[in-house]
């Protein structure tokens, strides 16, 4: 008798907690409903006819899924063709931010000279830079130097102003490493391109992963620039497709959303895959930026 | 050893690449801009130097830039007050759900950040469609048939909706900087907090606010000069229609240099626009430098 | 973990390869200009592989003008194997921005398409950026008399219409039925129609308001229907008159207003682009559908129901009551065309195509016959008796017509106009302006 009496408040807190935590489970699962249920939407309307979509139900059940509308998001939508492009203009330019920020933050942070911090400040203004600012006239510097419609035109841009974060992030973690390794490696007499692959490309890691995760996230997706300088087909990128294949097929929406799904999975699948490595990425290029 | 890291030709080796980079399409394009931006270039064959004009049009008399930059200052304020505590809230919760459901939840919220923005906008285009759109058929479906509304089209919801949108999109990033904000606080703080009798309310605002800080100022500037930069979910929703009630800066000069060949004075906007964020990016570090 | 990274850098390693000698060789194969030209196409014996790019505003190939220029496309390259033609299309408004993209870096594709208005080709042709034309080519291709006048500057010519455009209200006879609405003859059965529909739960007229032109189009019939002189909406648009003290022009804003608030748009007709809106009535969720005589193909398209198919039918834009403006004053133009590169370096060849594309033969006989467009060549000759009923009807229409409008309002000033009156009028349209502040609003951005 005695131990109830002494144990119902805990245990009167022990259903406190217990309710407290599912009413903590229910809210997240209503936000996960947010964030994920327009996208199940787009998926179950993609595997119907287009005018099921103006039905009662905001929902269907996909007795017979008209896996036609993916054919056509693959042959019209040309969703395998502006896949390449996008894997391959995505892997230049991370590989080129990734190179030119380590370079760069290794010059400005451990090499001796009177303007970094001038140069590094004017490299870190490009954090406030928009991008939109910049289409206009790139657009005909582009033009006039020919390279406009050619991958090339995406890759400056896109290392331009993914530059700056990655830099930033970069300098931020050299200032917190010791260099006595690269010392030593100096005084052994190892050049400067054996040191940086060899020793601080492997210190960096960390780091490196960071600026491949943001930098990825954001070429991947990266829409109006691919719009305004790229014209012919060949080049385009993935995020283009849908824009493109909406005007084609402006009265199938099933269609058009076969597209949509398609476009947004290999970054979903991608995300799936790494996302640990994905979420602390983000938070800690946020946190440093 | 020294003379290495003196170098002037190793510190050209690795510096000159990605200043050259940087330099031609960041740099150099604003300053073809203010050129442009002084001239009555339409786009198309010659054109006139103007001198200052369009900047002091675009400053003094433009009033649609002036409801962009209301538009932006609008979304800052939702962003700040509205998807801010709720990312701050859920980051909290989630940290006390703990185990694999937490890393479940964590990973789901931040689902819609690498979903394409194209794909989301056109996405949201479709839910929010009056017609045929998810969000009405909902409302229908729960019975509140009253609050059906033309969402993209309304000339005084249009501008929620699109808020929203980028609120919906950009939810995760916020999230995810408080939760790692919030992981960041030593556990031996939260426990001394539990152990002197404070209650949830109180542990929030005595211990993990105070803690935050420094991230909250983080995320408020990020989403501030964000707020600034919008382009592509409403240059693929609304095209900032109806009329100019959702207009932003980056899609209104897209819009005035392609559509209605005004190449010239879209330049001296980009180039104000430039301006307008270097300013509002050192007015917001100043007064939170100030606070910290 | 390690693993992971190792095979993450040979993944990017490669990559960069890859990806540096696929820029190389695209480079050299990309654009057809004279020193570009690709050595390592073999050329056939006697006649050089030539490229011509074609830039089109009619992204869907597979319906209406879009199948129309494709089979012609396709015919042509059949017929010459030594043409490869490359094809670019996007819709209106993405088309014109991207035209003016190209024009601002001096990079035109071969043979483009064009508006045949002031607000878009005057500068074009102007600053020497379309190829001259010689005019005999054309002594027998038909083109209708005063057809070519905007593709003219100077006295010469520089481009080719393609179609006979008029505004046009095409409606869905079953829905009318279904819901014993009278099909409206008169500005007040169209009100009366769109409470009817309303009062059901159907929206009544679905258009494209994001792409705001049409508004200009809808509101430019009102004004030839109360005031019965075409010249009215030019009068004022060029400053000879006033928008805000035209009473016809008042009276007009006022009507248009009413539709409005009477819920004749759909719902949310502001962010509705092209294809939103016609599919709406595609899909027969709307009762009528107002756009170009272009879309006569809907009613021969097989990709649409056949329940449509059979419904759909136009009618003239109703009359105003007390309106001076008779039935057969219609808003009719000639828009759509196309033109070629003055700077191309295969200038004669896209000129060739052209001539090829609107010879009486192709153009106008084979999108007659298949009943895609109302060509804005004389198509008599081509009557088959089969043609579409969007096709007689229109017809009808056109040739009872007593007067016609040529180019609509907001593309008849150059420069800026176009962009301002559209903005305004979509305002006025989504209820953010009153007609007060709209017509004077219109009076500000006159050309003076």
């Amino acid at each position: 008798m005695t131990s109830t009496r002494y144990a119902s408040p805990s245990y009167n807190g022990k259903i406190k907690a217990k309710a407290f935590r599912y009413i903590q489970i229910l809210l997240c699962t209503l936000l996960t409903i947010g964030c994920v249920f327009p996208l199940i939407w787009l998926v179950d309307f993609s595997l119907v006819k287009a005018n099921e979509l103006f039905g009662k139900n905001f929902l269907v059940w996909p007795k017979k899924p008209h896996w036609e509308n993916y054919y056509l998001a693959l042959t019209d939508g040309k969703v395998p063709q502006y896949l390449v492009n996008s894997v391959i203009v995505t892997f230049v330019s991370v590989g080129l931010i990734v190179l030119l920020s380590v370079m760069m933050s290794y010059g400005f942070t451990r090499m001796k000279w009177k303007m970094s911090k001038v140069f590094l400040n004017i490299v870190l203004l490009g954090f406030m830079i928009p991008i939109h600012a910049t289409l206009l006239s790139n657009f005909i510097t582009f033009s006039r130097l020919n390279i406009q419609d050619s991958p090339i035109a995406l890759i400056i841009p896109y290392v331009a102003f993914n530059l700056p974060q990655a830099t930033f992030i970069m300098t931020g973690f050299m200032d917190t490493i010791p260099n006595a390794i690269e010392e030593s490696a100096l005084m052994d007499g190892c050049g400067i391109i054996r040191l940086l692959f060899t020793i601080v490309f492997p210190v960096l890691k960390p780091a490196i992963m960071t600026v491949i995760i943001t930098s990825f996230i954001n070429v991947w997706n990266e829409f109006i620039m691919a719009a305004t300088y790229l014209t012919s087909d060949r080049f385009r990128t993935l995020p283009f497709s849908i824009y493109n294949f909406a005007g084609m097929y402006s009265s199938n929406y099933s269609a058009q959303f076969a597209v949509m799904t398609l476009s947004a999975l290999p970054s979903l699948v991608a995300y799936v895959i790494l996302n640990k490595h994905i979420t602390k990425g983000i938070a800690a290029g946020a946190v440093k930026g | 050893m020294d003379k290495i890291r003196r170098n002037k030709f190793v510190i050209f080796f690795l510096v000159f690449p990605g200043l050259l980079v940087f330099t031609f399409a960041v740099l150099y394009p604003i300053f073809m801009s203010a050129f442009y931006g002084m001239t009555d270039w339409k786009g198309i064959g010659e054109f006139n130097i103007v001198g200052f004009e369009n900047y002091r049009k675009v400053i003094f008399e433009d009033k649609v830039f002036r409801t962009s930059l209301l538009n932006a200052a609008a979304l800052a304020f939702f962003t700040v007050f509205i998807q801010h505590p709720i990312a701050m809230f859920f980051a909290i919760i989630t940290d006390k759900i703990g185990g694999k459901l937490e890393s479940f939840f964590r990973a789901v919220f931040f689902i819609p950040c690498v979903i394409s923005i194209v794909v989301t906008s056109k996405m949201w285009v479709n839910v929010l469609n009056a017609n045929y759109g998810l969000l009405n058929k909902f409302l229908e479906a729960i019975n509140l048939k009253f609050l059906k509304q033309d969402w993209l089209g309304h000339k005084d919801i249009a501008l929620f909706s699109v808020i929203f949108v980028i609120m919906w999109q950009g939810f995760g990033y916020a999230y995810l900087i408080y939760y790692s904000g919030i992981k960041g606080i030593p556990e031996e703080l939260l426990e001394a907090g539990r152990i002197d009798g404070a209650n949830s309310w109180q542990q929030f605002i005595k211990i993990t606010l105070p803690m935050l800080k420094p991230v909250i100022l983080v995320n408020v500037s990020i989403a501030i000069t964000a707020s600034l930069k919008q382009m592509e979910p409403i240059y693929l929703m609304t095209n900032g229609g109806p009329g100019t009630r959702t207009q932003f800066v980056a899609n209104y000069l897209y819009m005035l240099a392609f559509n209605a060949q005004k190449y010239g004075y879209a330049n001296a906007i980009a180039v104000v626009f430039v301006i307008v964020c270097l300013i509002t990016t050192v007015v917001v570090q100043n007064i939170f430098k100030s606070k910290d | 973990m390690k693993l992971l990274k190792k095979s993450l850098a040979a993944v990017l390693a490669i990559a960069l390869l890859l990806g540096m000698s696929a820029c190389g060789a695209e480079k050299a194969s990309t654009s057809p200009t004279p020193e570009a030209k690709t050595p390592e196409t073999t050329p056939e014996p006697g006649k050089e592989q030539i490229t011509i790019n074609f830039f089109s505003n009619l992204p869907d190939r597979t319906a209406g003008q879009g199948l129309l220029e494709q089979t012609i496309i396709d015919n042509y390259m059949n017929e010459n194997p030594h043409v490869t033609i490359k094809v670019e299309a996007l819709q209106d408004e993405p088309y014109k921005q991207k035209f003016q993209s190209y024009v601002a870096s001096n990079n035109l594709p071969d043979i483009f398409n064009v508006w045949g208005q002031p607000a878009f080709f005057q500068a074009v042709m102007e600053k020497g950026y379309a190829a001259e034309l010689n005019p005999d080519d054309y002594k027998d291709y038909g083109f209708f008399e005063g057809s070519t006048t905007d593709f003219s500057y100077n006295g010469k010519l520089y481009g080719l219409p393609r179609n006979q455009d008029m505004t046009t209200v095409f409606i869905n006879k079953a829905i009318f039925e279904e819901n014993n609405v009278k099909i409206p003859t008169t500005y007040n059965e169209l009100v009366e129609a769109a409470k009817a529909f309303r009062a059901k739960g159907i929206q009544p007229l679905s258009i494209n308001g994001r792409d705001k032109w049409i508004l200009n189009l809808f509101f430019q019939d009102l004004v030839i229907k109360v005031s019965g002189n075409q010249r009215t909406i030019y009068d004022a648009s060029t400053g000879k008159t006033s928008f805000a003290s035209d009473p016809d022009i008042r009276k007009a804003a006022e009507l248009f207003k009413g539709l409005v608030d009477a819920g004749l748009f759909q719902d949310s007709f502001t962010s509705a682009d092209y294809g939103a809106a016609q599919n709406l009535f595609l899909q027969e969720q709307a009762a009528m559908f107002y756009m170009g005589a272009w879309e006569v193909g809907m009613a021969s398209n097989p990709d649409n129901s056949e329940h449509f198919r059979q419904n759909v039918a136009l009618i003239p834009f109703p009359v105003v009551e007390d309106g001076k403006g008779k039935v057969t004053d219609v808003c009719a133009w000639n828009g759509g065309g196309y033109a070629v590169s003055a700077s191309s370096p295969v200038k004669d060849e896209a000129i060739k195509l052209l001539n090829y594309m609107m010879h009486p033969d192709n153009w106008p006989k084979i999108g007659w016959q298949k009943g895609l467009v109302v060509p804005g060549q004389n198509y008599k000759n081509y009557m088959t008796g089969n043609e579409n009923v969007l096709q007689v009807q229109l017809t009808d229409i056109l040739n009872s017509a007593t007067s016609m409008s040529g180019t609509p309002w907001n593309d008849f000033n150059p420069g800026d106009w176009k962009s301002n009156v559209e903005n305004l009028i979509q305002e006025f349209a989504a209820g953010i302006t009153t007609v007060d502040e709209f017509l004077t609003a219109l009076d500000n951005v006159v050309p003076k």
